[in-house]
C-alpha cells in the first residue's frame, strides 16, 4: 500500500474509512480544520486503485500551558480490518512523528483511547510504542474513561 | 462587527441621537460585542421609547434578537430598521451579517456593497465582503477589495498574501507573483523557526513551478532550506526532486529522490520519481528494459527491508518466469506470514491473464505441498493459503466445469477453512462476499452476522454486516445492528450516520428504500446526501480568512479546487440521478406519491418503526426548544438557523411537490455539461428534458449518450421513445428549434426506417446480450407488439444463446410483472432452476423465510461493547 501525506482530496475517503472502523466520528469540517492548520502532520494509506484503507488524523496541542513543551495529537488513526497486519499503522505514525518533530519541534506526541478499547490498546502500546500518562475521568460524551497516552519523540 | 460612524462624516438628522442616547448606543454596539445579550436589549428598547423610528437602533435589537434565538422578529426589526435609515453602513452590514449567517452568501454580499458605499474604509465590512466575494468565485472584486485593504494596513503581514491569493484564485500568476516579492522586501527580523513564513515561502516556490519558473523555484528553495527558513523538511525534499526532475538535472534528480525513498520507503510516487530519473517509465517499459529496472527494484528492496514497496513495484514490471519467481517469494511469505490482505494487494495483477495463471499455479502447488508433506508448516499457513485460493476462485472464476456452476469450487474452499477454524471473522466474511457473488444475499447475511457474532467490538464488520442488511431489505434490522456503534442520544441509528455525513450509509439505505417500492423515503435520503454536499460546500467559508491568517497557502489553494469539483462526487452524482428517477416517476404516474408512501401498504413491523422514529426526531427537537423558551436568556445562538425541524418523515411531502419534473431537472441541470462523460447522467437528463418538452436538449443528450456507448439498451429504448414523441407533435417547435431539431433527429435515427424495423435490427445485432434482449422487448412492447410476441423476446434469456446473470434476470422478471404476464412465475421458476445458488428468485414467502433471524435470537455478539 502506498504511504503518503494527506492531500485535501483524501479528507472524504478518510472520514468513509474512519466511519467504517471507529466509535469516535467527526464531521468534513473538523477534517479540514485538521488539514488546513497542519498540512503535513496527517497521512494516508491507499490501494492500488487509490482507495483510502488508513489514515492518521493529527495535529499540535494549541492551548498549551506556560512552560509545557510543544507536542502532537493524534485525533484518529485507524486501518481497514481487510488491510491489517501490514504496518500500515505504523507506517503512518512513523511519517507523522516524524513531521511533528522536524516541522514543530514536538517534543512527545499525545493520544487517547477508551479504556475498554483493547484492541486499539494493543496497537498503541504494543506495536507504537505509547505508554500511559494518564486516566482522564470520563473523558469521552458517555462518560467513559480514557487513557492519556504519550509517546516521546526525543532521541 | 458593526462600528460607530466615521468621525467628520455628516450624520443625517434622523440619525442623530442626543448626546444620552448617542452614548447608550455606543454601550449597545459594545454590548453586542461581547455578547452581552441581554444588557444590549434592554439599552436598545431604552433607546427605542424616546426614538421609536432610529432605524440603527432597530437594526442592533434585531441582531441582538437573532442571537438570542428569535430569529423571525429579529429580522422583521432589521428589515425595518434599514427602511428607516437607507444610507446607514450599520444598517446595512447587521442585515449582512444576518444573511451570512443563513449561508444566503449572494444577498450578503449586497448588503455588504451598500454598507461600504456608506463607509468605504471600513475593515471589517472590507474583510467580511473579501470572504463573501471568495465564497462567490468572484475574483475581480476579490482583487479589488484585498487591494484596499492591504492600501489601509500595508504593514499587516497576511494583507500581502491575501491579494497575492486574489490573484492566484483569479488566474493571475504572474501578479501574484510580483506581490509576494514585495512582500519578501518588506519582510525584517523573521524569528527563527517560523513555520508562517516557512509557508509562505513554500507556496512562494510552488507558484513559480506552476508558472513554469523551475530554475528559480528550485533557487528560492535552496536559498531558503540553507537559511532554514522553510522548516518542513519533507516538503523541501519533495520539491526539490520534483524540480529536479522538470529542469532536466537528472543525476541530482534520481539523488533526490533515492534521499526521499530513505524516509518513506513505502511510498511508490518515489520509486517512480527515481526510476524515471534514471531514464525509465516504469508504465510503458520496452521489454528490454526491464532485467535493469528489476535489478535496481531487487537493490533497493535489500536497502529497504520492510518496505513493501519495491517487491511490489516488481510484480507489476517483471513477466514470464522472472514473474512467477518473484510472485512466489511474495506471495508465500505473505500466507506464511499471515497477511489477510495479501489477495487485495495483488488482485490489481489479474488485468494480465498470464500473471493470474501464474499465481494459481503458485498457490495451488504450494497448497498442494502443505497438505501433503508432515512439514514444519504452521495450521495457521495453511489456513490463509485456503483464504488466498478461495479469495482467488471467488474473484477470478476459473471457466466453469459444466455441471457445477460458478463459485462452487470457491464455496467449497471456504467451507474447508470455516471448518478448520470456525472462529476467524475474515473466513465467515469472505464466505458471505462469495455468496453475494453467486446471487444469495440472504445467506450471505447471515454468513457475515457469523463474524459480527465472533467480533462484536470491531465496527468494520459491524458495518458490513448493516450494509448486508440493507442489501437484502432488512431495514429495521439493519438499524439494530448500526445502533451498537451510533451515539445513544442521537433521534436513531440513520439519524447519527445521516449527521456525521456517512455517505455510505445514506445511499444503501436510499436505494434499499427503493428496492422496496417506498419512493417517498428513498427520495428523502436521496435529498439528504445532496444537503451534505452542501454542507461540505459551505464548509470552506471559514478557511477564507482562517487560512491566510494560519498562512496555509498551498493547501488552502487545493481546498479551493476540491471545493470547485466537490460535485462531481460519485455519491452526489447518483443522489442526483437517482432522486431524477423518482421525480421521473411521478411525473408520468402522479398516484406513485400518494399510493406507495402510505404507511397502510407497509407491514406492521415497518410501521412501529416509521412511528417509533417519528417520535424520537419529534424529542430530539423539542428538547433544545426548552431552554429556548425563556427569552430572557443571555445564551448566545449565533446567527446560523438551528437544524430544520423534519416535518415531512416518510417523504410524502418531497414526492407530492406540484412540479415534480422542474425539481428533477434542477437537480440534473449542474451535470448537462460538455465535459460529462457518464451514461446515466444523459440518459436522465433526457428523460427529464423530453417530459419539459425541451426536445433539443433531449436530442443533445441521446447524441452525447451515443457517442459515450452507442449500443446501450437503455439509450435504444430513449431513441425509439423519443422518435415517437416527435413524431406524435401536432407540428415541430418554431425556427430556429424546429430545423435543428429536424437535423439532430436525423442524426439519430434515419427517418426512413420503421421503428419496427429499426427495434428488430438491434435485436440482430445484440442477440446473445441479455440487457439488448430486455431493452428490444421493451420497445417491442412500447410500439404495441402483442404480448405473446414481447414473452416469446423475453424468453429468449432463458435459452443459451443468450449470455444472461442474475442481474439481467431479475429486470425481466419484474418486466413481465408489469406487464401483467401470466408466464412471469414461470420465467422466475426457470432462473431459480438455473442459478443454483442463488437465492433472489425464490417466491416471496421462501425469501421472507431466508430474512427471517435465526433461531438461535440474540447472543452475546448483539451486546454493545463496554462503554461504546
Amino acid at each position: 500500500m502506498n504511504i503518503r501525506v494527506a492531500r485535501v482530496d483524501d479528507l472524504m475517503g478518510m472520514q468513509a474509512c474512519n466511519l467504517q472502523n471507529l466509535p469516535e466520528n467527526y464531521t468534513m469540517k473538523y477534517y479540514f480544520y485538521h488539514a488546513l492548520t497542519w498540512p503535513n502532520l496527517s497521512y494516508v494509506a491507499e490501494d492500488h486503485k487509490g482507495r483510502i484503507v488508513g489514515y492518521i488524523l493529527a495535529k499540535m496541542e494549541e492551548d498549551l500551558q506556560p512552560g509545557e513543551e510543544p507536542h502532537g495529537h493524534v485525533t484518529s488513526i485507524s486501518v481497514l480490518r481487510s488491510y491489517r497486519r501490514l504496518g500500515l499503522a505504523k507506517k503512518l505514525m512513523v511519517q507523522s512523528q516524524e513531521a511533528m518533530a522536524t516541522i514543530y519541534r514536538a517534543s512527545y506526541v499525545s493520544l487517547h483511547v477508551r479504556k475498554s478499547n483493547r484492541a486499539a490498546f494493543g496497537l498503541y502500546h504494543d506495536a507504537l510504542g505509547f505508554a500511559i500518562h494518564d486516566i482522564e475521568k470520563k473523558y469521552y460524551a458517555d462518560g467513559e474513561d480514557a487513557y492519556s497516552m504519550r509517546l516521546s519523540l526525543k532521541q | 462587527m458593526p462600528q460607530g460612524p466615521a468621525a467628520g462624516s455628516a450624520i443625517p438628522a434622523k440619525r442623530a441621537l442626543p448626546s444620552k442616547e448617542s452614548t447608550l448606543f455606543k454601550d449597545l454596539l459594545s454590548h453586542y460585542e461581547s455578547r452581552q445579550l441581554k444588557k444590549g436589549h434592554k439599552i436598545a428598547d431604552q433607546i427605542l421609547k424616546k426614538f421609536p423610528e432610529h432605524g440603527e437602533t432597530l437594526c442592533m435589537k434585531g441582531l441582538v434578537l437573532t442571537h438570542m434565538g428569535k430569529r423571525e422578529e429579529g429580522l422583521e426589526l432589521v428589515k425595518k430598521g434599514i427602511r428607516l435609515d437607507l444610507t446607514s453602513h450599520i444598517c446595512w452590514h447587521v442585515f449582512g451579517l444576518i444573511q451570512k449567517g443563513e449561508k444566503n452568501y449572494d444577498e450578503a454580499l449586497k448588503s455588504y456593497t451598500q454598507a461600504l458605499r456608506f463607509d468605504k474604509e471600513n475593515l471589517n465590512l472590507l474583510q467580511d465582503a473579501a470572504n463573501l466575494q471568495t465564497q462567490l468565485r468572484l475574483f475581480d472584486s476579490l482583487q479589488e477589495t484585498r487591494h484596499t485593504i492591504l492600501r489601509l494596513r500595508p504593514n499587516v503581514r497576511r494583507n500581502w498574501v491575501a491579494l497575492a491569493v486574489a490573484y492566484h484564485l483569479g488566474g493571475n500568476l504572474e501578479d501574484a507573483r510580483n506581490v509576494l516579492e514585495q512582500y519578501a522586501r518588506t519582510l525584517k527580523n523573521i524569528p527563527d523557526y517560523d513555520t508562517e513564513h516557512s509557508e509562505v515561502i513554500l507556496y512562494h516556490i510552488r507558484l513559480l513551478a506552476d508558472l513554469g519558473h523551475n530554475a528559480d523555484a528550485l533557487a528560492l528553495l535552496d536559498t531558503s532550506a540553507k537559511s532554514r527558513a522553510v522548516v518542513d523538511r519533507m516538503s523541501i525534499m519533495e520539491y526539490r526532486a520534483r524540480l529536479l526532475s522538470s529542469t532536466g538535472a537528472q543525476d541530482d534528480a534520481a539523488h533526490a529522490w533515492r534521499a526521499l525513498i530513505e524516509h518513506n520507503p513505502d511510498n511508490y510516487a518515489y520509486y517512480r520519481g527515481y526510476l524515471s530519473a534514471k531514464g525509465f517509465d516504469i508504465d510503458n517499459l520496452p521489454e528490454v528494459k526491464t532485467p535493469e529496472v528489476l535489478k535496481i527494484l531487487s537493490e533497493l528492496g535489500e536497502q529497504m527491508p520492510k518496505a513493501a514497496a519495491p517487491r511490489r513495484l516488481a510484480l507489476d514490471v517483471a513477466s514470464g518466469t522472472e514473474f512467477t519467481t518473484l510472485a512466489r517469494t511474495y506471495i508465500l511469505s505473505a500466507l506464511r506470514r499471515g497477511i489477510p490482505s495479501l489477495f487485495a494487494d495483488i488482485k490489481a495483477l489479474y488485468t494480465d491473464p498470464a500473471k493470474r495463471d501464474a499465481i494459481e499455479r503458485v498457490v495451488t502447488a504450494f497448497y498442494d505441498s502443505l497438505s501433503n508433506s508432515a512439514s514444519a508448516s504452521t495450521p495457521a499457513t495453511h489456513l490463509w493459503t485456503l483464504y488466498f485460493l478461495a479469495q482467488h476462485h471467488s474473484f477470478s472464476p476459473s471457466p466453469p466445469s459444466p455441471p457445477s456452476p460458478p463459485y462452487t469450487h470457491a464455496l467449497t474452499l471456504i467451507h474447508t477453512a470455516l471448518a478448520h477454524t470456525p472462529t476467524l471473522p475474515e473466513l465467515h466474511t469472505l464466505h458471505a462476499r462469495i455468496l453475494k457473488r453467486a446471487g444469495d444475499p440472504y445467506g450471505a447475511c447471515a454468513a457475515l452476522e457469523e463474524a459480527r457474532r465472533l467480533d462484536g467490538q470491531d465496527r468494520y464488520v459491524n458495518t458490513k454486516s448493516a450494509k448486508y442488511h440493507l442489501r437484502c431489505g432488512m431495514l429495521e434490522e439493519a438499524e439494530g445492528v448500526l445502533g451498537v456503534f451510533t451515539k445513544k442520544d442521537a433521534a436513531s441509528p440513520g439519524a447519527d450516520l445521516e449527521d456525521m455525513q456517512s455517505l455510505l450509509y445514506m445511499l444503501e439505505e436510499a436505494s434499499a428504500q427503493n428496492r422496496l417500492n417506498r419512493p417517498g423515503l428513498a427520495l428523502k435520503r436521496y435529498l439528504a446526501i445532496q444537503k451534505v454536499f452542501d454542507d461540505i460546500y459551505n464548509d470552506q467559508y471559514d478557511f477564507h480568512s482562517y487560512s491566510i491568517r494560519r498562512f496555509t497557502i498551498n493547501i488552502y489553494l487545493n481546498l479551493m479546487s476540491f471545493e470547485d469539483k466537490l460535485r462531481a462526487h460519485p455519491a452526489y452524482v447518483a443522489s442526483s440521478v437517482e432522486a431524477s428517477r423518482i421525480y421521473v416517476r411521478v411525473h408520468d404516474d402522479p398516484s406513485v406519491a400518494t399510493a406507495s408512501t402510505s404507511i397502510a401498504n407497509m407491514t406492521g413491523v415497518a410501521k412501529k418503526a416509521i412511528k417509533k422514529a417519528k417520535k424520537a426526531a419529534f424529542k430530539a427537537q423539542e428538547e433544545p426548544k426548552k431552554g429556548l423558551t425563556q427569552a430572557t436568556s443571555n445564551e448566545d445562538k449565533g446567527l446560523e438557523p438551528g437544524p430544520a425541524k423534519d416535518e415531512d418523515p416518510e417523504g410524502i411531502k418531497a414526492l407530492g411537490v406540484k412540479d415534480p419534473i422542474e425539481q428533477a431537472w434542477k437537480l440534473l441541470k449542474p451535470f448537462a455539461t460538455p465535459t460529462q462523460n457518464s451514461l446515466d447522467v444523459w440518459i436522465a437528463v433526457y428523460d427529464v428534458s423530453v417530459r419539459r418538452q425541451k426536445y433539443l436538449l433531449a436530442a443533445k443528450a441521446l447524441l452525447k449518450a451515443r457517442g459515450l456507448k452507442g449500443e446501450d439498451g437503455e439509450l435504444h429504448i430513449r431513441i425509439v421513445d423519443f422518435k415517437q414523441r416527435v413524431s406524435s407533435l401536432p407540428q415541430l417547435p418554431a425556427d430556429p428549434i424546429g430545423p435543428a431539431l429536424a437535423s439532430a433527429l436525423a442524426l439519430i435515427l434515419p427517418d426512413e426506417l420503421a421503428l419496427e424495423t429499426y427495434n428488430s435490427q438491434y435485436l440482430q445485432r445484440h442477440a446473445s446480450s441479455a440487457a439488448s434482449v430486455l431493452a428490444a422487448a421493451k420497445v417491442a412492447h412500447n410500439l404495441h407488439a402483442p404480448i405473446e410476441e414481447v414473452e416469446d423476446l423475453l424468453f429468449r434469456l432463458t435459452t443459451p444463446e443468450v449470455n444472461d446473470d442474475i442481474k439481467s434476470g431479475l429486470a425481466t422478471h419484474a418486466f413481465l410483472v408489469k406487464l401483467g404476464s401470466r408466464r412471469a412465475d414461470e420465467f422466475r421458476q426457470g432462473c431459480d432452476d438455473r442459478y443454483v445458488l442463488s437465492t433472489v428468485f425464490k417466491t416471496p414467502e421462501e425469501i421472507a423465510r431466508l430474512r427471517a433471524p435465526p433461531a438461535q435470537g440474540m447472543s452475546d455478539g448483539d451486546e454493545p461493547p463496554e462503554g461504546q
